[in-house]
């Protein structure tokens, strides 16, 4: 993916590339100095470990979003997916099964339901807009009916080991990181890696050099709807509860964080690292308002234009 | 020109981060004043705007003894743990909590466990780990509501109900509190309308359905103010003789002043929890210790033609 520069005085086309090769974290630095400058709260050990616990649902979210945005795609249907794994999960504990035995189910229920997405999307030649738009309406539908319109309480603490702190850190953030060396490693280091974001760049160009299109696109999916379930298990074990009007809406924070992090929604730019980025920046951006008493209606329009300042800062050595 | 826009860029995310609402509590160090932290449910709907003008303005009344901070959560669990977490890290002397769901239990416990007073408002969660709740009682409204339709219709005439969310505790109690009442009642016939969800808007479009099918009824229970607003605005369009119409919550001008307008017979006050909570919170802060009663409910009260003067003078933070 060479980037084109314009051509304006060297020195600072040379500024811009570096900026835009280090994506969002030219951003997160920007807001940690911020944060180092004027809230001494921030940078406790209490604190940092806060931000990580919430990084990790929509950081993971995120990453397997990435997958999905690189190949030109776009998944809408996240955050029902969530809720429904999150009330499915909730009654295999409630109903005595293992954590394991649970946890495995719940991702091979994630992979398979964005497996089934990409195929869809592969084959009839739908929009992942609106591929996904379905999959979200009616992915919410099951979670309500699964449920009875209930939340599912009373699961006990099976889940608790997804809530200690290991290793200084805790088990949310080991996964996120995890998930996030697996995702970087995939991307950068496999056939499959390159043709995701062979297809993103041009779809038409590889289908004719050979890469197969439909399953590259089925597997992107399937790591994300992957990645969903990840998320979905953290969720479970943060709330405790099931819930089938979780994740409303988190679809819309991991393409947030994506993009903040250098994904092109056009596909074919972005990298697993950068969404780490992205995700780290608006969790923290989201507890430094709280902790700086910023009225939540107002930190709403605030966030929104922070994060379309930051998507900014990244484009200006693109172009 | 680019870095123009890059610096002003920067100066917007610096700016986002260290705007404060007035009356912010500064964070330094060497800040005497105790923080009396408070973690809103929602901060959208008109009951929960009311709740928010109450509860500061009964805060502001405390101003010299402590500093007073809230956020709200959107009605996401996760997002509601999220902020407690954060509240956290700045050490309040008293936790207010008014719960999105049961699922924030273990968070609220947490905060309870580290030796934080913890006054739960309008909904409570299991187990007992908290220092009080403080909120209405929606079984004793819907007993009220039914009892006064009654002797309006002398004993005798059907009450269409309309629900609002459906399975949600206050939905439930509602319905519970009035079916009670109906059932001794023999000469009068229930029909269970449909879940409005709490909204105008499809109040209005169940009502306008109804009416088509030409079913007789004599009354009109409404879960809640707007939704008997939506129903009276579909009878008034379809040119029905006037029913009664009853509804829940009185915190709107606008139900007041339908109510004085002949429109809408009576509603009842769904009483707001936030200034006994902050007044709970200023005595535990002066070491009174906790209240009595571990639930303290508050009373409602039936607003109509008679009183809707006196209501509106009683209560200015309507919304």
């Amino acid at each position: 993916m060479a980037e084109v520069t314009d051509g304006g005085p060297g020195g600072w086309s040379g500024v811009a590339r570096t900026a835009q090769r280090y994506q969002g974290v030219l951003s997160l630095v920007l807001l940690l100095v911020f944060a180092y400058a004027f809230e001494p709260l921030f940078f406790t050990p209490n604190n940092l470990r806060n931000v990580l616990n919430q990084v990790a649902i929509p950081g993971v979210l995120a990453v397997g979003m990435t997958f999905v945005i690189l190949t030109g795609g776009i998944d809408l249907s996240a955050g029902s997916l969530l809720g429904l794994l999150n009330c499915i999960a909730a009654t295999w504990m409630r109903d005595g099964m293992s954590l394991e035995a649970t946890g495995a189910y719940i991702l091979v229920l994630g992979l398979g339901v964005g497996a089934l997405s990409g195929l869809t999307i592969g084959v009839t030649r739908m929009q992942p807009f609106v591929v996904t738009l379905a999959a979200m309406v009616s992915l919410r539908g099951i979670a309500y009916v699964y449920t009875d319109s209930k939340n599912i309480s009373g699961i006990g603490d099976g889940l608790a080991p997804l809530q200690q702190t290991q290793a200084a850190l805790p088990v949310p953030a080991w996964i996120l990181i995890t998930v996030t060396g697996l995702a970087a490693l995939i991307l950068a280091r496999t056939v499959f890696g390159r043709n995701v974001y062979a297809i993103g760049g041009n779809e038409e160009a590889s289908r004719l050099a050979g890469v197969a299109v439909t399953r590259t696109r089925m597997g992107a999916y399937a790591i994300n709807g992957f990645c969903v379930a990840v998320a979905a298990l953290l969720f479970t074990a943060r709330g405790n509860n099931g819930d089938p009007a979780a994740g409303l809406g988190y679809e819309l924070d991991a393409i947030a964080a994506a993009v903040v992090g250098g994904c092109a929604l056009l596909g074919g730019v972005g990298n697993a690292l950068g969404t780490f980025v992205g995700a780290l920046f608006i969790s923290s951006l989201t507890v430094l308002l709280i902790l700086q008493n910023v009225n939540d209606k107002v930190a709403m329009g605030w966030k929104g234009l922070i994060i379309l300042v930051a998507v900014y800062l990244q484009n200006l050595g693109r172009k | 020109m680019k870095w123009m826009i890059g610096a002003l860029a920067a100066l917007v995310v610096i700016g986002g981060c260290g705007s404060k609402p007035e009356g912010g509590t500064p964070t330094a160090a060497g800040e005497a004043k105790p923080l009396v932290a408070f973690a809103q449910a929602n901060s959208q709907d008109p009951w929960r705007q009311v709740f928010d003008k109450e509860i500061q303005a009964e805060a502001a009344k405390h101003g010299d003894e402590f500093a007073y901070e809230q956020q709200s959560a959107e009605d996401d669990p996760n997002k509601q743990i999220s902020v407690i977490d954060t509240l956290l890290v700045k050490t309040p002397k008293v936790l207010l909590v008014s719960p999105v769901k049961e699922s924030v239990q273990q968070t609220v416990e947490k905060a309870y466990d580290a030796g934080i007073p913890v006054i739960l408002l309008d909904r409570g969660i299991p187990g007992d780990k908290y220092t009080c709740l403080i909120g209405g009682d929606n079984v004793e409204i819907g007993r009220k509501a039914g009892e006064y339709l009654v002797e309006r219709l002398g004993g005798k005439g059907t009450v269409l109900m309309i629900q609002g969310l459906g399975g949600a505790s206050a939905t439930l109690e509602r319905a519970q509190g009035a079916m009670e009442v109906f059932k001794k009642n023999p000469g009068i016939t229930v029909i269970e309308g449909d879940d409005c969800k709490y909204q105008r808007k499809a109040a209005r479009d169940y009502m306008d359905t109804f009416l088509q099918s030409g079913r007789a009824f004599d009354a009109v229970y409404c879960h809640n103010d707007e939704m008997a607003i939506g129903a009276y605005l579909a009878m008034e369009a379809a040119g029905t003789p006037k029913k009664i119409i009853v509804g829940v919550d009185g915190c709107q001008k606008e139900i007041v002043q339908y109510i004085l307008d002949g429109k809408v017979d009576a509603t009842f006050k769904y009483p707001i929890p936030g200034p006994e909570g902050i007044r709970v919170a200023a005595s535990l802060l002066k070491g009174e210790g906790p209240p009595a009663d571990k639930k303290i409910v508050l009373p409602t009260e039936i607003v109509t033609k008679e009183n809707a003067d006196a209501y509106l003078k009683a209560n200015p933070n309507l919304f």
